[in-house]
């Protein structure tokens, strides 16, 4: 339907073509080119490349490595979320009930928002060292427990935590205001109903709430996937043994280390691929959704 | 179902430093409806807060019957509530919004459907059982808030506004149902409400509150008919009662400027009051200006002005003798004449 307001389409086009512009050079052409590149054998100095059809994804995916990464990529996409959401709710719930303290505590809360990826990492690598950081009174008490340098399943859980930590303040915000968006009278009747706290979080809040915890769950889950980059490149470079080599991490390291540049593509376009299914599948759930207010 | 007996015994209320009710007491009979009526800002949301639970009382004692409540949380304290934004569950249908409070008090299931389809059919909502709130008027939503409230069978039934977010013709409908609801029910029944129509109308007994105080606890005829207070005067009523200084002198009541008004047994300074419509038009008495006219299609509201300088408010029934000029003579019935103390502001007569 066209509006009143605006008249002549070309307005609408210039509006419109400055971020459509920019989408297109930094992410619909580079995706293109890493579909298509994933069909090629790339020099890895230059030179020229070969059509070698669907050799690229038989060699990744035949690679147990890839598959590895693949399984640590999902792990960490199930409980960095889960976590996150999990923990941002219980705070957003109790901020929300106006507990003591609590208008301090939203303040203190979102700040971490404002800290970059790759300083997280640097801190969390700090706050998590086996002789200097929170965990060392452990060592000292029981030699060798918590040593994230040579412990893959410590290193793991180091960046599991940061990544927490830095999705934490974010989804605070979202679902905060979505309670808050909550008439207060509900709350009320439902007390008057007879349902105490907890079940008024389960019958009310909750549902009330699914528009906000679809949205962060969305952005988590793609977020998780794609923005450990910074923190594992600054923790832990992959390893040890590549126990925190996420897919995202490996592609990086194949194809800027290794210089395998049409591995790196192939496992580009399946990550893009993989990804895409995931929103695929969430946006279907999204049928469950309640934006009725 | 039967009502319970609210005793309110010296209840006061206060956020920091701020006393919204500084020390109240009354007593609602079981089965009554009682209006809570004021002015924003009063206090009457604040005293139903209380009642439901959904307020701490700050000292003093609340009880139900027998039963001291002010400690006891909101759910169990067996009130029910309507509130003005009708406070529907909007991810529920209109079935489940009912039967909430049942499922909660683990009533079984066929019992349930079988009590909500009785109240549905009280409130005139069969049919729409399965509809969500949002596909609902604003009178079918009053009306599901209303059926949430009573199928629990509430020995008190709270109501905050319920019916101004109600166009005026739908409210005057609901009005008389929700008076032939509570006959029906026979639950104590708590209003609040700034219409002082809905009060007139539907309270067996009405409570003026202003800042925090009882002004007058009384049945709507006694209180329009003697006001115990100036506020109350002033407040019930529209147009507002005339509140004129006068003095008592030799049996005649008479206004500042010495003009005799009417007669009275009273001696000395008073404020006499004198509802517009107790005002008569004659051919001699008190001689004023018609300074304004509002023609209401029933009836007139003159604003007319004494040779004294005192402004009134008369009502006049269309088609008066002197419906159109613009000088018009006043007569008062002497039985007319509300006294109130000037300093006090206490009724006197």
């Amino acid at each position: 339907m066209r509006q009143g307001f605006y008249s002549g389409g070309w307005t609408y086009t210039l509006l419109v073509a400055p971020i459509l512009i920019l989408i297109v050079i930094f992410f619909y052409i580079p995706v293109g080119l890493a579909f298509f590149w994933s069909f090629f054998l790339e020099r890895p100095f230059g030179g020229g490349s070969d059509f070698v059809g669907f050799q690229n994804y038989a060699r990744v995916l035949s690679d147990p490595e890839f598959w590895s990464a693949m399984r640590r990529t999902l792990v960490f996409m199930v409980l960095a979320p889960g976590l996150a959401i999990g923990i941002s709710l219980i705070l957003a719930l109790a901020a929300d009930r106006g507990l003591r303290l609590s208008s301090a505590a939203r303040n203190i809360i979102i700040w971490p928002k404002a800290v970059a990826g790759a300083s997280i990492g640097v801190v969390f690598v700090f706050i998590f060292d086996p002789f200097l950081g929170v965990f060392a009174p452990l060592n000292e008490a029981f030699p060798g427990v918590w040593n994230p340098r040579t412990d893959g399943n410590d290193a793991f859980a180091t960046i599991l935590v940061a990544q927490i930590w830095n999705g934490i303040p974010f989804n605070f915000i979202i679902l905060l205001s979505g309670l808050q968006a909550i008439p207060d009278t509900l709350t009320k009747a439902a007390a008057m109903d007879g349902a105490g706290p907890w079940r008024r979080i389960r019958d009310i809040q909750l549902p009330l709430l699914t528009p906000q915890l679809f949205l962060t769950f969305v952005l988590e889950f793609v977020g998780t996937i794609v923005e450990a980059f910074g923190l594992i490149d600054t923790m832990t470079q992959g390893g040890p043994g590549g126990a925190t080599t996420l897919l995202i991490y490996k592609i990086y390291v194949d194809g800027f280390k290794a210089y395998d540049l049409s591995g790196a593509a192939t496992q580009t376009a399946l990550l893009i691929l993989f990804v895409g299914i995931m929103v695929l599948l969430q946006f279907r759930l999204e049928k469950h959704v309640k934006y009725e207010r | 179902m039967t009502g319970t007996r609210i005793t309110i015994d010296n209840v006061t209320k206060r956020y920091d430093r701020v006393e919204v009710i500084p020390g109240l007491s009354a007593q609602f009979e079981a089965g009554e409806f009682t209006v809570i009526l004021g002015p924003s800002g009063c206090g009457k949301s604040t005293l139903l807060n209380m009642l439901a639970g959904l307020e701490e009382v700050t000292s003093g004692r609340l009880l139900f019957g027998a039963r001291e409540v002010q400690n006891v949380p909101a759910k169990d304290r067996g009130c029910a509530m309507v509130f003005q934004n009708y406070a529907l569950y909007p991810h529920m249908s209109v079935a489940d919004n009912i039967g909430y409070s049942l499922k909660l008090a683990k009533v079984r299931k066929a019992e349930r459907v079988e009590r909500i389809a009785a109240v549905a059919r009280i409130a005139g909502l069969e049919g729409y059982l399965d509809r969500r709130p949002s596909q609902l008027s604003g009178g079918q939503r009053q009306r599901v808030a209303i059926a949430r409230a009573i199928v629990r069978e509430p020995g008190v039934l709270l109501f905050d506004e319920p019916l101004s977010n109600l166009d005026a013709k739908l409210r005057n409908d609901m009005r008389i149902e929700l008076s032939n609801l509570h006959k029906r029910i026979g639950a104590t029944s708590v209003f609040v409400t700034h219409d002082q129509v809905e009060a007139m109308t539907l309270a067996d007994r009405i409570l003026i509150l202003n800042e925090g105080q009882i002004e007058q606890f009384a049945t709507p005829g006694e209180i329009y008919h003697r006001p115990r207070t100036t506020f109350v005067a002033e407040f019930i009523g529209a147009p507002a009662m005339n509140l004129l200084k006068a003095r008592g002198e030799g049996g005649n009541l008479c206004l500042a400027s010495g003009t005799p008004m009417t007669t009275v047994a009273h001696e000395g300074e008073v404020l006499a009051g004198v509802r517009p419509e107790r005002i008569e038009l004659s051919d001699a008495g008190l001689k004023a200006q018609v300074l304004y006219r509002e023609d209401l299609g029933s009836h007139h509201i003159l604003l007319v002005q004494l040779d004294s300088g005192e402004q009134m408010r008369l009502s006049t029934s269309q088609g008066g003798a002197n419906a159109d000029s613009s000088e018009v003579f006043l007569h008062i019935p002497p039985d007319a004449v509300h006294l109130f103390d000037p300093e006090t502001q206490q009724r006197i007569n």
